[in-house]
């Protein structure tokens, strides 16, 4: 990376980071989310993006990084970061233990073997007594949404820095062979499934870790929230849209959309319903590859790129 | 791009600023705050929140608005919709306490809503008055700015209980069929105590999952174990599939009640002469009786309120007007619109209601007895109330072929 796009990147960080001094309550709560959906999105991005297996299963390791810090808060009065803990113990456990199996399917199998994984999970936990059952949990209440806010942005900066790390060492090689072409990375000596299950790990890692920010900060935990299915599109869509298996990407399209579908919610209510699903559409059609392709191409290209597109496509 | 984001925000955000003077405007203006699902999976209920709030907001300014320390103050609703998405809702009752200045605050609907959003109106101090959760986990917290006139659902069974009591001949046995969501399951376990306080066997205690179809293993169970009483807790479908197959299988005990589906005109509809005998709860019917100090009384309320949306308010609807009254009577009785202050008179206010009677408890939370009913031939009976016994139940139930 060349010394200038560092200082951008440096620069935009030390600009959200004081968000808390500058910004009102409001910002700080809508960068809470804007943050922890970005965090999510990234998470997506290293299986999903690298390594080419689009999971629709990823809010399972939300859900679990907030039973873990729920569980340990209200059922063993520990402490929050004990919980994150065993969220991430929880996350790694349900990766690997589901990973082996379900990655060994490809394309739209694993798809549909990771869609169901959600309702599976709620049906699971309603019936878990120490998650609460169905009546869900009640944390301890914590007003200090700055910390939360400036928690979410540390979580971020990690997962993208290992992301970056990722990309420039032999497991992530690994990753992208797997997604061009699984036999023949395979054929050069890639371990293929542990790769897999080891970034299906991963990316259920910085989710949990997510989850669990988010649950002590709602303070309210139940089956449904938890394993939302909706949380499972979002984090797609805002990776595609910004990038996948880019660095910056899915970051970009995380605080894009979230902007626009806040601005959208408080405007026009009625039009913010139908946003997600525009953005599909637009994003599939136009710029299959994201943001971060478009901005780099269209220099080059100029409108063209969109047509381009179109036709590569043959829609 | 991060620093464009957060200007583009800032700039929404001084458009919004710029918005609030129309209500700062006239002055004296009340403005109460509210965020409630006006889209998404639970706006059919949603919306009844925002037309029962808006309906007593303008009944009231009719009347002369609430009055304050002698002077009269116009009330305004500000009302975001949440778009059925809890942290959208923090976020929107974050705005209207920090940005749009509101007084006071209207509660969501759904209690996980409540949850979450009690927690912002705790650390702002501004009181809320919610009337669409019923978890008695909101007010467990022991928060102090939060009030709930919705009756708690640890206590949906608990005037049917003590009507048993009536019953002759008495009910030995009792089955607890509960559908596996989180209000059910706290109507089932509020239930459980108050069973064995009343010395009642517990025979058969079954979770279901919801949307359940097939009713007929539980059913036969019921027959086999000899429930006198079945108390059943879920949604109205669920309630249907399982009069249906009550019938099909010939179980009759003496008698069943539902925690949904009785009081409404679609489940008479939909089990037509079946439905007769059916037992069933409802905190609020549009009598005559609950007089009210704008609507003159609920019966009154419930006609203007149909006259005015096209459809018959149900308690949330009657539970949200009666919210905004709690308000105005809270502000009247502190004289003053600081939210300590109203907090204050929130805590030990005591008045009648379309509603109900209206007080809270230690926690915060109403506590309103639901009211029992039962379909008797072509109409919903009021059996057992507040006052006790009003209407002769029939009991116990026949059988199905001797009807």
């Amino acid at each position: 990376m060349k010394m200038w796009k560092i200082g951008l990147v440096l620069a935009a960080l030390a600009v959200l980071a004081g968000v808390p001094w500058y910004g009102s309550d409001v910002l700080i709560q809508f960068g809470i989310n804007a943050l922890l959906l970005a965090v999510l999105a990234q998470g997506w991005n290293i299986i999903g993006g690298y390594t080419g297996y689009a999971s629709f299963g990823n809010s399972v390791f939300y859900g679990l990084g907030g039973y873990g810090v729920a569980i340990a808060m209200v059922q063993w009065q520990l402490p929050f970061a004990v919980g994150m803990g065993f969220g991430v113990v929880l996350a790694v456990v349900f990766a690997v233990l589901l990973g082996i199996p379900v990655l060994r399917l490809k394309g739209h199998y694993f798809a549909i073997a990771t869609l169901a994984l959600s309702q599976v999970m709620t049906a699971i936990v309603s019936n878990v007594g120490i998650a609460g059952q169905n009546i869900g949990l009640v944390l301890p209440p914590l007003n200090n949404d700055p910390l939360f806010y400036e928690l979410s942005l540390g979580l971020l900066t990690i997962a993208t820095l290992t992301i970056w790390g990722m990309t420039r060492s032999r497991f992530g090689f690994g990753l992208i062979a797997i997604r061009e072409n699984e036999e023949g990375a395979a054929v050069m000596g890639v371990n293929t499934t542990l790769y897999k299950v080891m970034a299906f790990a991963l990316s259920g890692i910085f989710s949990a870790l997510a989850g669990g920010i988010h649950a002590y900060w709602v303070t309210f935990l139940d089956p449904a929230s938890a394993f939302d299915i909706s949380l499972n599109v979002k984090m797609i869509i805002m990776a595609v849209f910004g990038g996948p298996g880019t660095v910056l990407g899915p970051i970009v399209g995380a605080l894009t959309l979230s902007t626009i579908s806040e601005f959208l919610s408080s405007e026009v209510t009625s039009i913010a319903g139908l946003f997600f699903g525009l953005v599909i559409v637009v994003a599939v059609v136009l710029m299959p590859r994201g943001l971060a392709d478009m901005l780099r191409r269209m220099r080059k290209m100029g409108w063209g790129y969109f047509i381009e597109n179109i036709r590569a496509h043959r829609l | 791009m991060s620093s464009s984001h957060t200007g583009f925000l800032s700039r929404l955000f001084l458009l919004l600023i710029t918005c609030v003077p129309v209500f700062a405007a006239a002055a004296q203006d009340v403005v109460l705050g509210a965020s409630v699902q006006l889209i998404g999976p639970v706006a059919n209920t949603g919306r009844y929140y925002r037309d029962s709030y808006q309906f007593a907001i303008d009944k009231i300014n009719a009347a002369g608005g609430v009055k304050i320390a002698g002077q009269s103050h116009k009330l305004v609703l500000k009302l975001y919709d949440n778009q059925s998405d809890v942290n959208l809702s923090m976020r929107q009752y974050t705005q209207l306490v920090t940005e749009d200045k509101v007084n006071l605050l209207l509660g969501p609907f759904a209690s996980n809503f409540a949850l979450a959003d009690s927690a912002i109106s705790e650390k702002y101090k501004v009181p809320m008055v919610q009337g669409g959760g019923a978890s008695d986990q909101i007010f467990a917290r022991k928060f102090q700015y939060i009030f709930g006139t919705l009756a708690p659902a640890s206590n949906y069974f608990g005037s049917t209980i003590s009507m048993l009591k009536l019953l002759k001949p008495a009910p030995q046995s009792v089955a607890l069929l509960y559908a596996d969501d989180a209000f059910d399951v706290s109507v089932a376990e509020g239930t459980r105590p108050m069973l064995k306080q009343a010395g009642l066997n517990i025979v058969l205690d079954e979770r279901y999952s919801t949307n359940a179809t097939d009713f007929n293993s539980l059913l036969s169970q019921i027959k086999s174990r000899n429930a006198d009483v079945v108390l059943v807790a879920g949604h109205e479908t669920e309630i249907l599939n399982f009069v249906r197959q009550a019938k099909s299988l010939e179980v009759a005990p003496k008698m069943y009640s539902f925690t949904v589906g009785v009081p409404s005109e679609d489940f008479r509809k939909a089990l037509g002469k079946d439905a007769n005998y059916a037992f069933g709860m409802t905190p609020w019917l549009p009598s005559a009786e609950l007089k009210d100090r704008w609507f003159g009384d609920a019966e009154q309320f419930a006609k203007a309120y149909k006259a005015k949306f096209g459809y018959d308010p149900d308690y949330h609807a009657a539970s949200g007007a009666a919210d905004v009254e709690t308000l105005v009577q809270a502000m009247e009785d502190a004289g003053s619109l600081d939210p300590q202050k109203v907090r204050d008179a929130l805590a030990r206010i005591k008045f009648e209601s379309l509603y109900g009677p209206i007080a809270f408890n230690a926690n915060g939370q109403i506590e309103l007895p639901q009211m029992v009913i039962q379909v008797q031939g072509d109409n919903v009976v009021e059996i057992y109330g507040l006052k006790g016994l009003i209407k002769q139940p029939k009991y116990p139930m026949p059988a199905w072929n001797q009807r």
